[in-house]
């Protein structure tokens, strides 16, 4: 176990400092002067100055690229172009609204798509399966944004049931949760019929194998052999999955936080952008990758600890 | 099925004209029809019978655990005073595991991987609510401890992929008698087991049926296990019981031309050494179709115009002894039949073919000296951060063997022994550290392939999978012909090579076309046997060539390959497992145990007078499908070291019935004894 | 059966072995290919998804190609005092802010998204499926190191990475393309390298090294037309993808520059004035949803024909 967490984290790491150099040489990929790229053409003399000497932009190449990740490592992401404030603390003051859209999000996604998978899987071709059937394709053929922008359209302009923009006031938790609604249900509503499908197609693989047929020839409860034996094996691949998807929810959150106004890491990185704030941009996307890294860690971890086979593994 | 024995006292189970349907794509399958037969209390039932049999399936019929396409047409399963066929899911869930309880084929799939083997144990306990957990716990571990698992305090809480396949099927066995169930249902329990093992778990069911009074089906193709182990047996062929009775009627009057046949073809049973096999012609019927009359007629020997219209009687002989055939009862009864057992019933094809003149064996073809093999475990970081210094383990080592032109080579081993890789490391598949390999004189090892590859022309392997060596996506046509398009070898027809080699493995025309999912086992076979020899080679390695076939067919193949062997001056060096195969079609033998020779010599010697203790194993270990020459003891104990822990001293040692203190610290060299017969212990028996 | 065994046989032991096997005449196999053919035909038929899936996907291609002859007006000409008319005969989906014709804008837009997902999806597929076979069979090290560029560009969210980019080379359809095309190699590759790594050790490969196939004839032969099938079945399910992401960098202005229709325009358009005219989001979503329902419909019937293992069921 110890070996292979090791050896997870070792390469965890290396893809975060691959992950450093792409955004990094991305400045260089571009013919012109880094300094005027990267703080746009509003910039002034003044503040290129200033940049060229803060990125050590006489430096040679590899030379900032290892005081980059040299600053990055001691939590210093470089100074945001207009207001001089440190890129990292802006980072943290939007990073929390980011992270309890997407637990939201994400977390009615699975209470909801794991049990109806396993449901439609226990009893294939029932109403409650097809139900699951037509419900998930619908809902994974409704691209997140879309749905964004139909549930604003229609829970908030046209109904008027809750509110269209922002996170709700600083320190009021009800106001907050309700300004979280729309677009946790915008966000996690694909990944419900992709977890169902995902559970109920696993679930009826595993159901098919040797192992099971043993547990019921053993007698064992029906409820035992589902939950105990099939889930239990059956889990494993959607484990990688909601792992590997995170990176898609990271667009979904994306997009969420600009229709719905929500002043996230996603919106920072979007009027970045649209502001040529690069390095806002470079700091938030390294914060938004580097989580994403992290939750296939996660991922990964939760696996060995289920299966054996994987913990023992190299 | 006669009355009188259905309704003896001492049936447990009584199965009564069951008939069980798959829907598949192709139509209904009539895989069971009026299947019949009791089960005795205390005794141990063997159903034997070829793939396609539908042994296995009235196995699941019994358990209410059919597939869901199967249907239950009629019949009833009679287990004391209930109909288990129509018995509730509740009433069949009480009966599982606690009055019925299965051992499966695979101990590898059919078990767990996530869960150990207390928790799995644990679960079985489940409806005994007035035990403690602790005392189930030791349940169990008494449990493994009857059935040869050493240290089971430790091991119960292991789990499957930490056990060799033969623990691995022990623990499925302690787990089955478990709760002491009346019947036991073990479904081919030793076909995933090497020899060595499965005369190990024979014993043990044996013994443990003695000490529990249990009762047991055994379902399973292979007639040494059937006949070492059962008392009653049924034989099954294409959905239908067509014989039964008392494991000696069966082995020794058989009164069914099938079962006649099918044991004519075992090798195992044939005494005198011939070159050719009897082979019962024909494939199994398409149970798709309308059948009509005996289901053996378009393959009996002594099929009578009646016998394709009219369903042969149930004749009658003892207790539970029948067999369906028109020659035994009726107006077509024949008091010739069955003919003594001395006289063949079925072909062993055309006229026995010559063996070829031998080649001197002083100009061998293939001489194989001193050669070493070693896999890398662990890689150089791995090794370095788990503190191993060992990061290799010897596949084979020091070996040398030779196969003259127009000789068979018997290597003969039990899975990780090495064989497989040494025939690939001869073809240059594999990379070897140490030692030559040379044909025809030329050095060729690790040679490389650019060097190697008209040398490809000369020598062919066989893979152990028929099916499986043949790329999915190619015609027959395309498959059998690649090989000229390969060598670049231009001016052939290829159409009129493809039909000149199909001829010559005795493959009809119209398979050209066809693809590998289409062909049964022996049919992909000969389409792996028209590639190899598609450029006339000289050598051909072939890896297990009966794998995968049943017995009635297995003949079809040797046959060929020797006929091929009588005609070109081939030289065979033959992997396998199978002793009374390998007994048949070998000049020599050469007995590999851990990636070494431990014997080598001819094959009539090797089998007369083992020298090498685990020859004798080997010899012993293959069941006598002859219930009057059962063994009494097991001769070797125990299971194949691991290569990561090789012994210091003989690698036979810690299993040895003979071995000395001079075995375990000393590894013995191979020795020549005068005879010309090379061995590699310190204490060859006399 | 019976019938085509001939009397001579019947005697006993004078058996030829030569007729073994082979009471399958040649009429029979050509019978069941066509059978087999003809099955797989009324699978994909009787399955409503593949049918639905394969009727939207043809409207898809319909649409997009005849756009100039199916559209009403001209996409881009402006009728100011007509603007932000609400569905009637003469505009079937309305007008925009500038007056022109939604529905002829969504068919031009459909030329965008065709364009994206033939050339995106088909490069990604050549390059992802060249990327793994050589990941599957060349060397360790090679393997290990395509391995971690994979890793490391999928850790990027597709948006996330296209927002960077977009900040430093500004909107652009090639931008776009290039963004789609790098973040879906990954995924084809990792497919592709599976499966060859499956492969490379089965017997038949072996076999072919034993006849002396060379490594090239041995991918391009036995290799590739075994894993090309499950890749085809993940381009039809990506199409969805890559046509949403270029609709969502076009709806957040990062995609198809301003006249230009296309699908993430007319939502972008529409947003801004969901409060008026909400028909532009719903109107220009629809051909989306379509589009996704029908390639996701047609892979999944794909996949449940081909590769019945690799999703049970529906």
């Amino acid at each position: 176990m110890l070996y292979y967490l090791t050896k997870r984290l070792g390469l965890s790491a290396l893809v975060i400092g691959l992950v450093v150099l792409v955004l990094f040489s991305l400045l260089y990929f571009i013919p012109g002067d880094p300094a005027t790229i990267a703080l746009g053409p509003r910039a002034t003399e003044e503040a290129i100055a200033r940049y060229a000497e803060k990125m050590h932009l006489d430096e040679p190449v590899w030379r900032q690229f290892l005081i980059y990740i040299g600053n990055a490592l001691t939590g210093d992401l470089g100074l945001d172009v207009f207001s001089d404030r440190p890129v990292t603390a802006i980072i943290l003051e939007r990073i929390g609204f980011t992270l309890s859209l997407v637990g939201v999000g994400m977390g009615w996604a699975v209470l909801l798509g794991i049990p109806l998978g396993c449901l439609a899987a226990v009893r294939p071709n029932s109403w409650l399966d097809r139900v699951t059937g037509i419900l998930s394709v619908g809902t994974i053929a409704v691209p997140s944004f879309l749905v964004s922008i139909w549930a604003l359209l229609i829970f908030a302009v046209h109904l008027r049931w809750l509110p269209a923009i922002g996170a709700g006031e600083p320190g009021q938790v009800g106001d907050q949760l309700i300004h979280l609604i729309l677009p946790a249900f915008a966000i996690g509503l694909s990944w419900v019929g992709y977890l169902a499908r995902m559970v109920r197609a696993s679930m009826l693989e595993v159901m098919g194998e040797n192992y099971i047929r043993s547990a019921r020839a053993f007698g064992l409860r029906p409820r035992r052999v589902i939950f105990g034996y099939a889930l239990r094996v059956a889990i494993l691949p959607t484990i990688t999955l909601i792992g590997m998807g995170f990176g898609g929810m990271i667009s979904s959150t994306v997009f969420a936080e600009i229709i719905f106004a929500r002043p996230g890491l996603g919106k920072l990185i979007f009027d970045a952008v649209m502001a040529r704030n690069f390095p806002i941009v470079q700091g938030a996307v390294l914060v938004a990758t580097g989580l994403y890294v992290l939750v296939v860690l996660f991922s990964d971890t939760l696996i060995a600890w289920f299966d054996p086979r994987v913990r023992e593994s190299l | 099925m006669p009355q009188d024995a259905a309704h003896a006292p001492e049936t447990l189970l009584d199965v009564r004209n069951l008939s069980v349907d798959f829907r598949t794509p192709r139509g209904r399958v009539k895989a069971l029809r009026d299947v019949s037969f009791p089960i005795r209390r205390n005794r141990i039932v063997g159903i034997v019978g070829e793939s396609g049999s539908g042994k296995s399936t009235v196995l699941w019929a019994l358990l209410g655990l059919l597939a869901k396409n199967a249907d239950v047409m009629g019949g009833e399963v009679r287990f004391g005073d209930r109909d288990l066929l129509h018995a509730s899911e509740a009433q069949l869930r009480a009966t599982r595991g606690e009055e019925i309880s299965v051992v499966f084929q695979d101990p590898m799939t059919s078990q767990i991987p996530v869960l150990t083997y207390g928790r799995q144990m644990l679960d079985i306990l489940y409806r005994r609510p007035n035990v403690s957990a602790t005392e189930k716990r030791h349940m169990a571990v008494e449990m493994l401890r009857k059935v040869g698992i050493p240290d089971p305090d430790r091991r119960i809480d292991q789990y499957p992929h930490h056990f060799s396949g033969g623990m691995r099927q022990r623990a499925g066995i302690a787990m089955a008698l478990l709760t002491g169930p009346q019947l036991l249902l073990a479904d081919e329990p030793t076909t995933a087991l090497d020899v060595t093992m499965e005369a190990q778990i024979i014993h043990l069911l044996q013994d443990l049926q003695k000490e529990l009074d249990a009762t047991i089906v055994v379902v399973s193709h292979n007639l040494g296990l059937i006949a070492e182990l059962c008392d009653d047996v049924v034989v099954m062929y294409a959905g239908e019981v067509i014989e039964a009775g008392d494991v000696r009627e069966i082995f020794h009057n058989a009164q069914h031309p099938y079962t006649r046949a099918l044991l004519e073809c075992d090798p195992a049973r044939i005494n005198d050494v011939s070159r050719k096999l009897p082979v019962i012609p024909g494939d199994i019927p398409d149970l798709s179709k309308a059948l009509s009359g005996c289901i053996y007629a378009p393959r009996c020997q002594r099929v009578l115009p009646v016998c394709r219209e009219t369903l042969p009687p149930d004749v009658a002989r003892g207790e539970m002894s029948l067999a369906r055939c028109h020659l035994l009862d009726g107006p077509h009864r024949d008091s010739s039949w069955p003919p003594p057992l001395d006289v063949m019933t079925v072909g062993q094809g055309e006229g026995t073919a010559a063996k070829p003149a031998r080649a001197q064996r002083d100009a061998p073809l293939l001489d194989i000296s001193d050669l070493s093999v070693q896999f890398e475990v662990v890689g150089p970081i791995q090794a370095r951060l788990k503190g191993l210094t060992q990061r290799h383990v010897d596949a084979v080592l020091d070996v040398s063997l030779s196969v003259a032109p127009g000789e068979t080579v018997g290597l003969v081993g039990e899975s990780g022994s090495g064989k497989t890789t040494l025939g690939r490391c001869v073809l240059n598949l594999l990379p070897s550290q140490a030692g030559h390999v040379r044909f025809e004189g030329e050095d060729i090892r690790n040679m490389p392939e650019g060097r190697f590859k008209p040398l490809r022309r000369d020598m062919a392997m066989m893979f152990q999978d028929p099916v499986g060596s043949l790329s999915p996506r190619k015609s027959v046509r395309a498959l059998i012909t690649e090989p000229f398009q390969i060598h670049g070898i231009a001016g052939v027809d290829l159409d009129a090579e493809a039909e000149r080699l199909a001829e010559m493995v005795r493959l009809p025309k119209h398979f050209l076309s066809r693809y590998p999912h289409e062909l049964s086992g022996g049919q992909a076979r000969r389409v792996g046997v028209a590639r190899a020899l598609a450029l006339n080679p000289k050598l051909i390695i072939a890896d297990e060539p009966t794998a995968g076939l049943d017995v009635s067919v297995q003949g079809e193949i040797l046959n060929l390959m020797a006929d091929l062997q009588a005609e070109h001056g081939l030289g065979y060096l033959i992997i396998t497992h199978n002793l009374p195969v390998v007994r048949h079609i070998a000049d020599r033998l050469a007995i590999m145990y851990l990636g070494r020779i431990v014997e080598e010599g001819p094959t009539d010697e090797v089998f007369a007078r083992p020298v090498h203790p685990y020859t004798r194993a080997l010899v012993e270990g293959v069941p006598q499908p002859d219930p009057d020459r059962r063994r009494v003891h097991v001769s070797i104990s125990g299971e194949v070291p691991s290569l990561l822990n090789r012994p210091k001293g003989c690698d036979f040692a810690g299993r040895c019935p003979v071995a000395q203190d001079r075995c375990r610290t000393e590894k013995p060299p191979h020795l020549t004894m005068t005879d010309g017969r090379r061995h590699a212990c310190h204490f060859p028996l006399g | 059966m019976s019938e085509n065994r001939s009397e001579s046989e019947t005697g006993i032991l004078a058996v030829d072995v030569s007729g073994l096997s082979d009471h399958v005449t040649d009429a029979e196999t050509r019978e069941s290919a066509a059978r087999e053919r003809r099955e797989k035909l009324r699978m994909f038929l009787t399955n409503w998804q593949g049918l639905t899936g394969l009727i939207l996907v043809a409207v898809f291609f319909a649409s997009a190609i005849f756009a100039p002859w199916l559209a009403p007006y001209d996409p881009n000409a402006l009728d100011v005092p007509a603007r932000l008319s609400g569905p009637t005969l003469d505009h079937l989906a309305g007008t925009d802010q500038l007056g022109r014709d939604t529905l002829s804008r969504i068919l031009f837009g459909g030329r965008v998204a065709l364009k994206i997902a033939a050339i995106g999806v088909s490069v990604a597929l050549t390059v992802g499926l060249i990327l793994g076979m050589i990941a599957g069979f060349g060397p360790r090290w090679l393997d290990s190191l395509l391995l971690l560029v994979f890793d490391t560009v999928r850790s990027f969210p597709t948006i996330v990475l296209a927002l960077a980019t977009v900040a430093l080379t500004g909107p652009s359809l090639a931008v776009v393309l290039a963004i789609v095309i790098i973040t879906s190699i990954p995924q084809y590759a990792r497919v592709a390298r599976t499966a060859t790594l499956t492969l490379r050790n089965t017997d038949f490969i072996l076999a072919e090294r034993s006849l002396g196939a060379s490594m090239t004839r041995t991918l391009l032969h036995h290799v590739m037309p075994n894993v090309v099938g499950p890749l085809l079945i993940l381009a039809a399910m990506d199409v969805p993808v890559v046509v949403t992401v270029e609709a969502g960098l076009s709806f957040l202005g990062l995609g198809v520059t301003p006249p230009t229709a296309s699908w993430g325009t007319i939502l972008n358009e529409g947003y801004l004035v969901i409060r008026d005219a909400p028909w532009m989001v719903i109107a220009g979503g629809i051909p989306l949803i379509l589009t996704t329902l029908g390639f996701t419909f047609l892979g999944e019937a794909l996949r449940d024909i081909f590769d019945p293992r690799m999703g049970k069921g529906r």
